[in-house]
């Protein structure tokens, strides 16, 4: 008994000893001041600038807006015009200047659900890549879908998918996890191509050794904002 | 074994066990902070990329308020003619007109994965690129590069070595984003061995129609 009480405070003891240990070899280590200003300032610039980007989004939506219309309102008058607005209005919908509804799927894909990684794991197999969504993204077309969004940025023609260290960018807008990648589409071809193990296998082995989130929830009905950046063509020109 | 090298032995492992557990603390805040915050030149990358995306909204905005503005003022046959250029500029992005304009060819020279081909296209896209066409395909928003057991289809079309990618923009922009150090085609020739991939700048490059069909069967737009 006496032991084992013994024991139990020398149990104790060591426990104390090594977290005072660890937290001294763990003391803060000093941080240049004059850096930890400029990663502020940096911070700051790229607040201000998502906000203006934001709000030029806005403008830019409300202006195909009101374009929208007074096309709508000039092509009554006469057939001609009623004839090349239809046309505008469905390659509107192709370009992805429209919002759509329908069916398809939503997948979910998240960083690890580990709680504590093991001593000197390779921390990039637990979060989620520009890669893994792209590859998502590029199955799902192949999958016939209709329309993708990612996070509500809306998939179009000059989309790239990338990433600035571990920030994902889609539309040149900054994304962080959950992932939700939406698709208008026959939701059981969908499924099956995402479920195939002949595809995403890098993902799929990741989802089993690491804890990487991936959800795959067939939708009835589900609506994808529109495309609200920019469609610029500087240099290709028709003919 | 003795009390006292049992006693010993019991003081290590505890020692080791609380050392442990603060390290495993550790390695979850890293993990939090690799993911938080993003060193000083992502961020500059990230500004930089804001700065030039915000200058092509500007731009993009101040292009449809003149349009608009002419609307207003037009009337009959010029409402018709505004008509006509915005549709023309929509299926540019759409692969609907054959378009023409400056830009850079990627030649492939030997075999590559099909998700290689489909990052080469990522990449040409993020470049830069308002339009492009591999091995004569025009690649539209849904256009993918998938393979089977005899190689590579795109828009339901076999294509084979070379794979030859063209892309309108602005030349030294593209190439110099192509053939940085540590950029794709440095990272492709270090993946595969003995690949040869050329870059070139070209003055005009005319890309073909999209020739596949777009049928929106399970989509409908929100009124």
């Amino acid at each position: 008994m006496a032991i084992s009480r013994r024991n139990i405070s020398i149990f104790v003891a060591g426990l104390v000893l090594g977290l005072l240990l660890v937290a001294q070899w763990n003391s803060p280590a000093v941080q240049p001041s004059a850096q930890g200003y400029g990663r502020d300032r940096m911070a700051v610039t790229t607040q201000r600038l998502e906000r203006e980007q934001e709000e030029l989004k806005e403008t830019l939506a409300r202006l195909r807006e009101q374009l929208a219309e007074y096309q709508r309102s000039a092509a009554a008058s006469t057939e001609m015009l009623e004839e090349i607005n239809a046309a505008l209005e469905s390659q509107r919908i192709v370009a992805g200047l429209v919002a759509l509804k329908g069916p398809g799927v939503e997948v979910i894909l998240d960083d690890s659900s580990v709680q504590a990684l093991p001593a000197g794991a390779d921390l990039s197999a637990y979060i989620v890549h520009e890669y893994d969504l792209r590859d998502v993204v590029n199955l799902l077309w192949q999958a016939s879908s209709e329309a993708i969004a990612i996070n509500d940025e809306r998939i179009v023609a000059t989309t790239s998918i990338y990433c600035v260290g571990s920030t994902v960018m889609v539309n040149d807008t900054r994304l962080s996890p959950p992932y939700r990648i939406q698709a208008l589409g026959d939701p059981v071809l969908q499924e099956g191509l995402l479920r195939d193990p002949a595809y995403l296998g890098e993902l799929k082995e990741r989802v089993k050794l690491y804890g990487i989130q991936f959800k795959v929830v067939k939708m009835g009905e589900m609506t994808l904002p529109a495309y609200r950046g920019s469609f610029l063509t500087r240099y290709a020109k028709a003919g | 074994m003795g009390v006292r090298s049992a006693r010993l032995l019991l003081t290590v492992v505890c020692l080791v066990l609380g050392v442990l557990l603060v390290a495993q603390f550790r390695t979850q805040r890293r993990i939090t902070a690799a993911l938080l915050a993003a060193s000083s030149t992502d961020q500059a990358l990230i500004i930089s990329n804001l700065v030039e995306s915000n200058a092509e909204l500007r731009e993009e905005v101040g292009a449809l308020r003149s349009q608009l503005s002419r609307y207003q003022e037009a009337e009959g046959q010029e409402v018709l003619q505004t008509l006509v250029n915005e549709l023309n500029r929509i299926k540019i992005v759409n692969g609907l007109v054959e378009v023409s304009g400056p830009g850079v060819e990627v030649r492939i020279d030997g075999r590559i994965s099909v998700l290689d081909m489909q990052d080469m296209v990522n990449e040409l896209r993020n470049t830069g690129a308002e339009a492009m066409a591999v091995n004569g395909q025009r690649l539209i928003v849904s256009s993918v590069i998938a393979s089977d057991d005899m190689g590579m289809i795109v828009n339901g079309v076999r294509i084979s070595e070379p794979y030859i990618f063209q892309a309108i923009g602005h030349q030294e922009t593209m190439a110099g984003a192509l053939t940085r150090k540590g950029g794709v085609i440095a990272l492709l020739e270090a993946r595969y061995g003995g690949l040869d991939i050329t870059v070139s700048k070209r003055e005009k490059i005319v890309l073909p129609i999209y020739r596949g069909s777009f049928e929106f069967r399970y989509a409908t737009a929100v009124k």
